[in-house]
């Protein structure tokens, strides 16, 4: 029988070479697009920041200190008063002054010392990921005469900087694990819906309309506005992350389903059922792989969303509460015009919100791109 | 053991139906009916290949995906002598029963591109059928889908692959290993060549030819082009508009056909020799729709010998010679124009 085949090896000596998987396909594809390496970068830091808060930070920033309230950005210098240039970068001692005229505070620089900024200081002690016990930070001063604070300082002195950092992992987070359940609950409709196909997937459908017209803002107020404030704070965040998927995950349903709808017909899937394949097995081995690159997409594009929303309802005072914060929250100061027209620097959350959100869409719009490396490589 | 069987009937195809209903409208009223397969009869020995050819909407996919109850026959029966020896009727199984009974009931996709999981590699496309039917476990999977990759002319040393790094030819030679995983005794190829290059063409059709005289199987060969079939089979049924217009042994249907589509197609397939000049027939018109066919014979209108009885009467099987039958008013009167040279048996 042997010699029957040799004549034929000749064909696969084409596909000798190593070979890519998956994975590296869609890796290939994906570093091609430069704004989707950006974005994942950009999210990457954000992530960082949201993960090790307590290590970015110079300063305990649930210690509030009420005589350093709304202290501006600390300006960080190279640049001496004499005009040299110091490699190692430094502060000067600043102190706030009422100006006589308008009562307004304004900062006076004290040039006569040099406070070198210092990399990777042990300070203030905390649990890294809240497990590992360390005093280590990423930059700070030793000297107690002086602090740093890049972005200023909020309402009670703590160090907006790290508040930020802190906020970011409350935003990133919720917007994660909202869009996980999203995801998760409208894959499975769409799945199934589109899989049985007739009856089921008019009824599905039919809701998944009216779920789809349903206006998301007033109803996610309302079911924020119902949440006691009273509760633990663990659990305000659990309900937040429940609120927002409520009506996600229909566009989502919508969206698999008829990804499901077209995969149903192609001839593996037959060949599947032909094999003796059940239900179970032809849904989570044939259907599900082939549908994931796209759900994993839709993810990436629906977290932004969801850090809008939830920096929206936070900002009004009916998402988040303290002692957690998140990006909307600690914006909620710059309700008020005169606290905002005084103190500017209350609004560097939205720098860090924009950023998630442009990080993501790059993301998303890359991973999308990559997802389907067969398809016209 | 495979030597002592052959002859015996494996399958017996009677009155088959697959009639799909034409839905429309939201509230999906059934607007009219496809009769895709409309009473297709026939009988298959072990060890045999039959061609099933016809243009394309003829149904002769649904025949092959009915008898394997990828679809649920509206009407007939299907009749399988399983290895235990017991006559069961495919068409009335349940879900569980069909299951064991798929082991020896196997098909061949035709597109290879599409039929394979892109997502999967080839051991574990190999290994589907094994795993589903618990054929066998850990190391035993991985030997099992060597073997195979190898009878199909494969180097196991390719089964961590995906399929979207093999030709053509090789996806299809997947699929056949494939097929073969579970070991059975009734391969319904579904065109499996008419998606390659005609370059390819011949190899998996060797291949198929190979397998089947060393493992013994039945063949349901599924074709547009009669000139793929003439060489593998046996014998061969001309399908047109859901039925079998003409089913008699390859050299017989070729030589002498008795139903003047069987001519047309006949016409069709290149002599061997160039310098034999042949009448191409062409036919006119389209297929008809099998939502809506015509009266009388389906094939009257396109018909060149079409008289009045054949727009007002549906012809009946009717026997020619042994093994011959022909569904024409006129089987006995037309002399016919077949394959002057008919190939030699293919060595």
């Amino acid at each position: 029988m042997q010699e029957i085949y040799e004549n034929e090896q000749l064909l696969e000596e084409e596909t000798e070479e190593s070979s890519d998987s998956y994975s590296q396909l869609v890796w290939q594809r994906f570093s091609r697009s430069r704004a989707a390496i950006v974005g994942g970068l950009m999210v990457m830091m954000l992530v960082m920041l949201a993960m090790f808060p307590e290590f970015f930070s110079p300063y305990n920033f649930y210690a509030t200190t009420l005589g350093d309230s709304y202290i501006p950005p600390t300006e960080i210098r190279f640049f001496d008063v004499d005009g040299n240039f110091h490699f190692r970068p430094f502060v000067y001692k600043q102190e706030l002054a009422i100006d006589p005229v308008t009562y307004q505070a304004r900062p006076q620089i004290d040039t006569e010392n040099r406070y070198e900024v210092q990399f990777f200081v042990r300070s203030w002690e905390y649990k890294l990921l809240g497990l590992i016990d360390t005093d280590l930070h990423l930059f700070g001063i030793e000297s107690d005469e002086v602090r740093i604070h890049l972005l200023g300082t909020d309402r009670f002195g703590r160090d907006l900087w790290g508040r930020i950092a802190l906020a970011g992992r409350v935003s990133l987070s919720l917007s994660m694990i909202a869009a996980l359940i999203a995801i998760v609950v409208g894959s499975s409709v769409g799945v199934i819906s589109g899989y049985y196909g007739g009856k089921i997937d008019n009824a599905i459908q039919r809701f998944v309309e009216v779920v789809m017209s349903f206006p998301d803002l007033p109803l996610w107020m309302a079911l924020a506005a119902v949440i006691p404030k009273t509760w633990p704070p663990g659990q305000i965040f659990l309900m937040m992350a429940f609120i927002f998927p409520f009506l996600r995950w229909a566009v989502l349903a919508r969206e698999v389903r008829g990804k499901v709808l077209s995969l149903r017909e192609t001839d593996f899937i037959l060949a599947a059922k032909e094999q003796g394949a059940g239900d179970f097995r032809i849904i989570f081995r044939h259907l599900y792989p082939n549908v994931l690159s796209h759900v994993i997409v839709i993810l990436t594009l629906m977290i932004p969303e969801i850090i809008l929303a939830e920096a929206f309802l936070s900002f009004l005072g009916i998402g988040i509460q303290e002692p957690l914060t998140s990006w909307g929250f600690l914006m909620k100061s710059a309700q008020s015009l005169e606290t905002l027209g005084q103190n500017t620097w209350i609004l560097t959350p939205v720098i860090f919100i924009v950023v998630a959100v442009l990080g993501l869409n790059f993301l998303g719009d890359g991973l999308r791109d990559a997802a389907d490396p067969y398809s016209n490589l | 053991m495979a030597e002592a069987n052959r002859g015996n009937l494996i399958l017996k195809v009677k009155g088959l139906k697959m009639h799909f209903p034409l839905r429309q409208g939201m509230l999906q009223r059934q607007v009219g009916t496809i009769k895709a397969v409309d009473g297709v009869s026939f009988e298959l020995r072990e060890q045999e290949v039959m061609g099933l050819v016809g243009e394309s909407g003829c149904g002769k996919t649904t025949v092959g995906r009915t008898l394997l109850r990828l679809y649920d026959p509206t009407d007939g029966e299907v009749l399988f002598h399983k290895e235990d020896g017991d006559w069961v009727d495919v068409a009335k199984l349940n879900r569980k029963e069909m299951k064991d009974l798929r082991k020896e009931m196997r098909m061949i996709f035709q597109d290879p591109f599409s039929s394979l999981n892109p997502r999967l590699t080839v051991k574990d496309l190999i290994a589907e059928p094994i795993i589903i039917h618990g054929a066998a476990s850990g190391s035993e999977i991985t030997a099992r889908v060597a073997e195979l990759m190898e009878a199909v002319g494969l180097k196991p040393a390719y089964m961590g692959r995906y399929p979207h790094e093999f030709s053509g030819g090789q996806r299809q030679r997947i699929g056949v290993a494939r097929t073969l995983a579970l070991n059975p005794r009734l391969i319904v190829a579904d065109e499996p060549v008419s998606a390659l290059d005609v370059s390819v063409q011949a190899q998996v059709l060797n291949l198929l030819q190979n397998l089947k005289d060393d493992l013994g199987l039945t063949f349901i060969f599924i074709s547009h082009d009669l000139s793929v079939v003439e060489h593998i089979c046996d014998k061969i049924a001309v399908m047109y508009v859901g039925n079998i217009v003409e089913l008699a042994p390859t050299d017989e249907l070729l030589r002498n056909p008795k139903h003047p589509y069987t001519e047309a197609l006949v016409s069709a397939v290149p002599p061997a020799d160039p310098l034999i000049k042949m009448e191409r027939i062409i036919l006119e018109g389209d297929v008809p729709s099998p939502a809506n066919p015509p009266s009388g014979c389906v094939f009257h209108p396109r018909c060149r010998y079409a008289a009045d009885i054949c727009q007002q009467e549906v012809p009946p099987l009717v026997e020619i010679g042994p093994n011959h039958a022909a569904r024409c008013h006129f089987a006995h009167e037309l002399e016919l124009q077949g394959v002057v040279n008919v190939p030699s048996e293919q060595a």
